[in-house]
């Protein structure tokens, strides 16, 4: 049994080795770049010094924050009622839509971009059939505008979002709703005070993922708006590959700071679960 | 008019009649045994008295009032399921009080009979603590004092006490039992287990194929049994043919005339009592041990019967060995095999 046991650990280590070689040692090196100074000097916290005094790298942050947690919120908000939906719907029909999901939520990057290209651009298909109609969508909508970029965020967002929540619904037992209808509880009341406090972690766990999405989203912003649109990783792609000339450790620092972003979004969604879900502390 | 009375009662489910023109009766403060196989329809008809599921036809009334169309939560019903269906993410005292709080019960008087409900189910010291915190059969107390907190009009128990180990399950009867008495709450138990009916009802229901096939006391049901479905379920009778019984007893003389007959294991002495009794000689084929009980079966000609004797000797007898019984004649049930 011990030997069955060691042989196990023995098939994890091209998993390890992965992890080592792929993330924790890029992660690593990124770490240490960002404090070096420019050409392989000595340590240096300039880089962060500019990255904080410079309102051009504090807007892509922020812009960055923004759209990441608008789109999530919106993804998120209209993921929850559709993944409940679609547990409403037959067994079949649930597996169809869930293939169908799972595709849309792969959709990404250029491609993405093109299909809005092709459908909402300029001269896309829908614009152009709403001007046959008479309406001029160039008045209130634009594609390679703020709004468009986060119409094309909420799309990829909200397909994960429903893969994510939908196998939380199955947590929800029908015995808890009718021991609650039979204790007077409407399913007002019933989703208030037990189904989405039961729901909540995975819910924001789902919203982080999305919110790291989103942060990290490049191709799909990139492809459809070049680097008109200040965002943090168009800043970083923008470095690292030399638009004008390279700076790659201002890069690595400014991908250390995206990173402990994340972790702060982490954080205080670690705190907000532990508020609402008591019993799980 | 019973407190709560069901007549002509049907279901169907994707064609199959699940309750065929079911009537039942109880009285108030009763606690009675809705008492099947799997698939009998039990748990059909527990459901369908909650409002939990529409009955196809019939009508549901309780303390005199029709029920029928009354949704769940105004029937004034409290519940118990099989799997306890607590809150996870309330405590015990939360748990308690939730039916109250949507009953807009003022908070003082809400702290009052939720306090008074964990003493009821012995629950003292755990009001803070979640179900997760909790044992099978602690989570199953908070379940019932939860549906009783509310002071239903009745109280239905769907086999809940079938996912606890025994001597917890044995423990939950008896303290399920004094509460019932206690508060004199009309209760309806549905169970698969004949002994758990058995121990704390007052009448029982049997159900089979949708139908109720016999009720009466749990005395009743046990020692007069009228079908050889009944006779199987609740106790491991023997069921002989006339001719069998003619073949291991030829001197019985039986007033009844019937196709079958049940005889109770435990109806076979190993001395005669009365001089009526009648002598029958066999085989020992097969000895069981189950604790206070000896069980054999006993080849008496070509017929086997199974016998079962307390545990009294230091030393069972051996099989293959011949073995000398009596049994008296009014221990010899005639099976009609009719429908209550």
């Amino acid at each position: 049994m011990k030997r069955f046991a060691s042989m196990l650990l023995v098939t994890t280590i091209p998993f390890f080795a992965m992890i080592a070689l792929f993330l924790l040692v890029p992660l690593l090196s990124m770490i240490e770049g960002s404090f070096q100074a420019e050409g392989g000097g000595g340590f240096t916290i300039s880089h962060y010094q500019e990255i904080f005094s410079n309102p051009y790298y504090l807007q892509a942050f922020e812009n960055s924050v923004l759209i990441s947690f608008l789109s999530s919120l919106i993804g998120i908000i209209a993921a929850v009622f559709a993944a409940y939906a679609i547990t409403r719907f037959p067994q079949s029909l649930q597996q169809r839509v869930l293939v169908i999901t799972n595709l849309t939520s792969n959709f990404a990057g250029i491609p993405l971009a093109f299909a809005f290209i092709v459908l909402l651009g300029n001269s896309g298909l829908f614009v152009l059939l709403a001007k046959q109609l008479g309406i001029d969508f160039g008045q209130s909508f634009t594609l390679y505008s703020w709004s468009g970029l986060t119409l094309v965020y909420v799309y990829f967002q909200l397909p994960l979002a429903v893969m994510l929540l939908y196998p939380l619904y199955h947590v929800i037992q029908k015995q808890w709703m009718e021991a609650a209808e039979l204790l007077g509880a409407s399913p007002w009341h019933f989703w208030l005070r037990i189904g989405f406090p039961v729901l909540f972690p995975g819910i924001v766990g789902t919203f982080s993922i999305l919110f790291a999405n989103a942060m990290g989203a490049y191709a799909s912003a990139y492809a459809l708006t070049g680097s008109n649109y200040n965002l943090v990783p168009i800043r970083i792609g923008a470095l690292v590959s030399g638009d004008i000339f390279a700076r790659p450790e201002l890069g690595s620092a400014l991908a250390v700071l995206l990173g402990l972003t994340l972790a702060a979004a982490l954080v205080v969604n670690e705190w907000l679960t532990r508020k609402i879900r008591r019993d799980l502390s | 008019m019973s407190y709560v009375q069901i007549e002509h009662m049907s279901k169907t489910f994707h064609g199959q009649h699940v309750l065929k023109q079911l009537d039942l009766a109880i009285e108030k403060g009763e606690l009675v045994t809705l008492l099947g196989p799997s698939g009998c329809g039990k748990s059909t008809l527990l459901r369908i008295l909650s409002g939990l599921t529409a009955p196809d036809t019939g009508k549901i009334y309780i303390d005199g009032k029709d029920v029928t169309d009354v949704s769940p939560k105004n029937r004034e019903i409290g519940m118990v399921f099989q799997s306890y269906a607590l809150f996870p993410n309330l405590t015990v005292s939360q748990n308690i009080a939730f039916g109250l709080e949507m009953n807009k019960v003022p908070k003082a008087d809400i702290r009052l009979r939720v306090q008074e409900m964990i003493e009821l189910v012995g629950l003292a010291g755990k009001e803070q603590n979640y179900p997760r915190e909790l044992s099978g059969g602690q989570q199953q107390r908070v379940a019932l004092a939860r549906s009783l907190v509310t002071r239903p009009k009745v109280l239905l128990l769907d086999e809940p006490l079938s996912a606890l180990d025994a001597q917890i399950r044995k423990n939950l009867q008896k303290q399920l039992r004094t509460i019932q008495r206690e508060l004199n709450m009309t209760t309806v138990l549905v169970t698969h287990d004949q002994e758990e009916a058995m121990a704390v009802s007052d009448r029982i229901y049997i159900m089979n194929g949708g139908r109720i096939v016999q009720h009466g006391s749990p005395h009743e049901i046990y020692t007069q049994p009228h079908s050889e479905f009944v006779a199987r379920f609740i106790g491991n009778y023997n069921v002989l043919s006339a001719e069998q019984l003619n073949q291991i007893a030829p001197d019985l003389s039986i007033r009844e005339v019937a196709e079958r007959f049940a005889i109770r294991p435990e109806t076979f002495r190993e001395q005669p009592v009365t001089a009526e009794d009648i002598r029958l000689t066999g085989k020992i084929a097969h000895v069981s041990m189950l604790g206070n009980v000896t069980r054999y079966e006993l080849n008496i000609g070509d017929v086997s019967v199974l016998v079962d004797t307390l545990h009294m000797s230091f030393e069972s007898e051996q099989t293959g060995t011949t073995k000398t019984l009596y049994l008296c004649p009014k221990d010899v049930i005639p099976l009609y095999d009719t429908i209550a």
